[in-house]
């Protein structure tokens, strides 16, 4: 069995079963498990006891001897620590309700049937519930792993809404995501434990509801992921499939999606210089960062002209993004953004991020201190709420732009071409061309990250899915932008938590039948 | 099969229901057909405890020793203005407890009101037992969505000391939005207000409905507002008026107390129908000669109105708040929704209708709605209903102190269940070593009117000037509303770390007496034994009391 405390879990089935362990072991503070191999003595042993009403009485007890049992067969003898009176108390209270109920001395002979055979409901033994139990840890597991890949994604994904949804679409993927995932779905299985795992993937859900439940959130969001609606979203309308959620493609500078990740923006400084960021920063299209891009560009870049991009944006939500650059700009959605992320209420007003502390407890603070924090708050504003770096970044990301223009379009229209590729399941073609781009600039991630990208897909339609995640995982690990694959793995997890949900449900079916 | 009963614990009366076999709710009847149990407690002087309408008919006689309205006191201090306001017209004692919270006193004894509203769920338990045939130990109890995280916990330390294992507490006004949302067919969203005027406590919460979820968008109201108050109002003119006339006080005589004030709340039942009745009351008191005093008379809608205008106008202002916490106008509801006894008082319903700018309506049965509610969420638990979910809101905010007396908000009100947020503190002083961060929850922006939930030391701080030093804090709120707080320093990484338990005001050890006390009383009836005559050896009662101590304070029981 598992290491760490043994743990068993014991239904009753009826209350008459629940009568004998109440009165052959719960009052003597002992409890007999049958035990082919018996553990040592002193092992802990936890027994989560279900009462025929489904609450559950936590029993811990510790081996004291190996015993056995002419009824009952070899096993353990455990002496239980003590119990709670209140869960003493709702057993007393049921039986009691019950005996009252059934005043037939007929009961006491039924009673003594499961006892002298030792086998059926009351006796547990030492592997009870070890298939439940295991299922319940394996579910953990999938939870556990599902909320790290969500994680790793922008609130749009994390919804699985397109970036142009509406409050109404965001609403729907919502409510789809609470019925799934909400905590109290999750009381059935009797594990704190999943309710608990439940709850932080909840917890990532609502944070995400959020941001993106109104027009404004949007906005904010996406400006906060780079991905003003502006002249990006026209052109991927107008010219790739309409696909909302599709391949999203120049997806989001860096710091954003990466947020999550613990990626000093100078950790970043040495790769910023090389061309392949480039052509997804561009995208950036703040007016003064364009001075050579245009002529060569693809279709789908076509309308980068810096006219083009303002005009053809009245239809989109996102309006404050002032022409004037991203840079001032910027630094504002974000900062909002993150105390978001962090899980307080949006539409509530966000504290500043620093407010005096008192001193140690008893002395009030003096008025001295306290102004002094306050200046200091501001100061310790952004290295605190992590707004600092997203301002420089973007400054950097810039001049590179200016210095290299050509390599940036036909990259872009690369890498948009070859996430096309995977699109229509050309995996083949697509890895050759990622692998062929990878040598070209070996520094650039994006390529990188798509080899593996593929592999995962292409381990995926081989039904190998432990591979495919560990190819998604590397992916985001080389490039934590790499929306595709967060999403792939995120979907993978999603189903694994399923299925086994679904095996849980059965096997706890069929312990009841 | 394994039931979870949904139990509206109300400030004067309770209710139970169930899911039937086709996952429908429905209330229990008790065995004499009675669908509400009143939320009465009576002791005899010889020790015997009636519950429900039984106690009700004593309150006449015996007065000092019958209690009601515990709702009101449970996890409160006594020195709350409108619990001594209650105090003072109650015909039985309230005392304080060593620790300031508000108990009764019956014959002599104190008792606290966890356990008067056990004696309450205890006979909730019995009567859904005989009706559906089997013991039930796991319960849903509702409380008022303005509730403070004490008066939670009392009433699940109630929970727990009769015997029920209370798989959670939910909000009045949501269960009864749940309740009435499903009988309804999908449709689109709907944005409701459910208006929950009871017995004793008031509540304002407006919600979403869309697609089986039921979303708390804000919630707000007043945990010392109901009913009674009406009552009381119309109780105290009385009480003056004789006094008055006759020089006699009746405060100082339990009897008459409790007539008049059942007759004042059927006086309010009737007027909230007809325009004028009669209050008849022979042989109330005697006067200063002697005499018997013969009371009567004639009670009109529009003089309650006129007592009580204030009360209705403190409905008013939790309305616009809870509609402004939630970023609405009242014309963007489409549908008010009346819960509650007192709702029925045809001035409440013209103030809502006045508020709300349209008629509110009045679904079901008022005094059912909330357990029906409950039991509906039962089902989505036990997993019965998979196509529902319920998201509710924390009613207070919740943070810290900072400087002398303010409260900092980690935690706005209304936010989303379970919910995580964070923020940022900076030390005030050169060279602090430690932090102690004290976690209030209230509205108050000073942090001595709120109430103390806990608090959690973070030392070994990382010296250097004053306001050098960050400290990072992290509440967590679970579904259950359970909150854990995290410091961290994120320089150093140090951090401390609590799950704070709610205290209702009996400790741990105070459950475990009562519990214990209730077991033995149990075991001189002896009921259990009888259950098992043939076969196994019983082993006697007295061994299992020995054997089993009391706990090491467990907490992981859930």
């Amino acid at each position: 069995m598992a290491t760490g405390p043994l743990s068993i879990k014991l239904r009753c089935a009826s209350w008459q079963q629940l009568a004998t362990i109440y009165k052959r072991d719960l009052s003597r503070g002992t409890m007999f498990l049958k035990a082919t191999s018996p553990p040592a003595l002193g092992t802990t042993v936890r027994i989560d006891l279900t009462l025929p009403s489904a609450s559950v009485i936590v029993l811990t007890g510790t081996v004291d001897q190996h015993v056995t049992d002419p009824a009952r067969g070899a096993g353990v003898e455990l002496k239980l620590a003590p119990i709670a009176p209140a869960s003493i108390y709702m057993i007393e209270s049921a039986l009691a309700s019950e005996s009252k109920r059934r005043a037939t001395p007929a009961a006491g002979v039924q009673i003594v049937a499961p006892l002298q055979s030792g086998g059926t409901g009351p006796v547990a033994a030492l592997a009870d519930g070890e298939e439940v139990g295991a299922a319940e840890q394996d579910l953990v597991k999938a939870l556990i792993a599902e909320a790290d890949s969500l994680r790793k994604l922008n609130p749009f994904l994390v919804l699985g809404v397109g970036y142009e949804a509406s409050d109404a679409d965001v609403r729907a993927a919502f409510g789809e995501l609470t019925k799934r995932y909400h905590p109290d779905l999750f009381t059935r299985y009797e594990s704190t434990q999943l309710r608990q795992t439940a709850a932080e993937i909840f917890i990532l859900i609502r944070d995400a509801y959020r941001r993106l439940g109104d027009e404004t959130g949007r906005a904010q969001a996406l400006a906060a992921l780079g991905r003003t609606a502006a002249p990006r979203a026209v052109p991927l309308r107008a010219t790739p499939p309409p696909v909302p959620v599709g391949p999203p493609r120049p997806p989001v500078p860096r710091p954003v999606t990466s947020q999550p990740l613990p990626r000093p923006p100078e950790a970043r400084m040495p790769e910023r210089p090389d061309p392949p960021p480039l052509p997804r920063a561009h995208t950036d299209h703040s007016p003064t960062s364009r001075p050579g891009d245009m002529p060569t560009a693809k279709p789908h870049v076509i309308s980068l002209t810096p006219g083009d991009a303002l005009t053809s944006r009245p239809g989109d939500s996102v309006t404050e993004r002032p022409p004037s650059g991203a840079m001032p700009a910027a630094p504002t959605p974000r900062s909002m953004a993150i105390p978001r992320m962090t899980g307080a209420e949006p539409g509530r007003s966000q504290p500043t991020p620093t407010v005096p502390l008192p001193p140690g407890q008893t002395f009030p603070s003096n008025p001295a201190p306290n102004p002094a924090a306050k200046v200091s708050s501001s100061s310790s504003m952004k290295p605190a709420s992590g707004t600092e770096p997203p301002p420089p970044l973007q400054t950097d990301r810039r001049l590179p732009i200016n210095a290299s223009p050509p390599p940036v379009i036909t990259e872009n229209s690369d890498s948009t071409v070859l996430e096309d590729m995977l699109d229509a399941g050309k995996l083949d073609e697509a890895l050759a061309a990622y692998k062929v781009m990878a040598k070209k600039y070996p520094s650039d991630r994006t390529f990188r990250a798509g080899i593996e990208l593929t592999e995962g897909l292409r381990s995926l339609a081989a039904r190998d899915r432990l591979e495919a995640a560990q190819r998604f995982e590397a992916a985001l690990e080389i490039d934590p932008s790499n929306e595709r694959a967060a999403r792939e793995l995120a979907d993978m997890r999603r189903q694994a938590t399923n299925e086994r949900k679904g095996l849980l449900t059965r096997l706890m079916g069929k312990k009841e039948a | 099969m394994s039931r979870i009963i949904g139990i509206d614990l109300g400030t004067t009366n309770s209710c139970v229901a169930v899911l039937d076999e086709n996952q429908r709710p429905e209330t229990i009847a008790s065995a004499e057909g009675e669908r509400t149990i009143p939320s009465w407690v009576s002791w005899a002087a010889s020790g015997q405890i009636a519950v429900g309408t039984r106690a009700r008919r004593q309150a006449v006689t015996n007065a000092s020793a019958t209690v009601y309205g515990v709702k009101r006191l449970i996890g409160r201090k006594v020195n709350a203005e409108d619990v001594s306001w209650f105090a003072r017209l109650a015909p039985f004692r309230i005392v304080a407890a060593p620790n300031g919270d508000a108990w009764v006193r019956v014959h002599g004894q104190p008792i606290s009101p966890q356990e008067v509203a056990a004696h309450i769920l205890r006979r909730i338990k019995q009567v859904a037992e005989e009706a559906l045939g089997e013991p039930v130990t796991r319960a849903i109890v509702t409380v008022p969505a303005y509730f403070d995280d004490a008066q939670r916990q009392a009433t699940r330390d109630a929970g727990q000391i009769a015997g029920l294992d209370v798989i959670r507490i939910l909000n009045e006004p949501t269960a009864a939005a749940l309740a009435y949302g499903a009988h309804r067919v999908k449709e689109g969203r709907r944005l409701i207000a459910v208006f929950d005027l009871g017995g004793g406590t008031f509540d304002i919460s407006i919600m979403s409905v869309d697609n089986g979820i039921f979303e708390v968008l804000a919630t707000g109201g007043d945990s010392a507002l109901g009913g009674e108050d009406w009552d009381r109002r119309m109780l105290e003119r009385i009480v003056d008026e004789v006094f008055d006339q006759y020089r006699v006080d009746l405060t100082g005589i339990p009897m008459a107390m409790s007539r008049l004030r059942e007759s004042c709340e059927n006086a309010k039942k009737a007027l909230s129908v007809e325009t004028e009745t009669t209050i008849q009351l022979p042989f109330l008191a005697n006067d200063q000669h002697g005499a018997p005093i013969n009371y009567e008379r004639v009670v009109t809608r529009e003089q309650i109105e006129g007592l009580t205008k204030d009360l209705l106008d403190r409905l008013e202002s939790p309305c616009a708040r809870a509609l402004s916490d939630a970023g609405m106008q009242p014309t963007d509801l489409e549908e008010v929704l009346l819960v509650g006894g007192m709702t029925r008082w045809p001035a409440v319903e013209q103030m809502v209708e006045k508020f709300f700018h349209k008629k509110p309506s009045k679904g079901a049965n008022p005094d059912e709605v909330v357990a029906l509610g409950a039991a509906q969420y039962a089902g989505i638990l036990a997993g019965d209903s998979n196509d529902a979910a319920l998201l509710d809101v924390t009613p207070h905010d919740i943070g810290i102190k900072v400087g002398d007396s303010q409260f900092a908000v980690v935690l706005p009100r209304n936010s989303m269940l379970p919910v995580r947020a964070r923020r940022l503190f900076a030390t005030t002083h050169e060279n602090q070593k430690f932090v102690s961060i004290e976690l209030y929850q209230g509205d108050s922006q000073d942090v001595t009117k709120n109430r103390k939930l806990g608090q959690v030391v973070l030392d070994d701080l990382t010296p250097g000037p004053a306001g050098s030093t960050r400290v990072e804090l992290v509440i967590t709120v679970d579904v259950e509303s359970i909150l854990s707080v995290t410091a961290r320093e994120p320089k150093s990484g140090r951090e401390a770390s609590v799950t704070i338990r709610p205290s209702g005001g009996l400790s741990q050890r105070e459950i475990v007496e009562i519990i214990n006390r209730r077991r033995q009383e149990n075991s001189q009836a002896a009921r259990l034994p009888e259950m098992e005559s043939g076969g196994v050896r019983v082993t006697t009662r007295e061994h299992s009391v020995h054997s089993l101590k009391p706990p090491t304070g467990d907490p992981e029981k859930k």
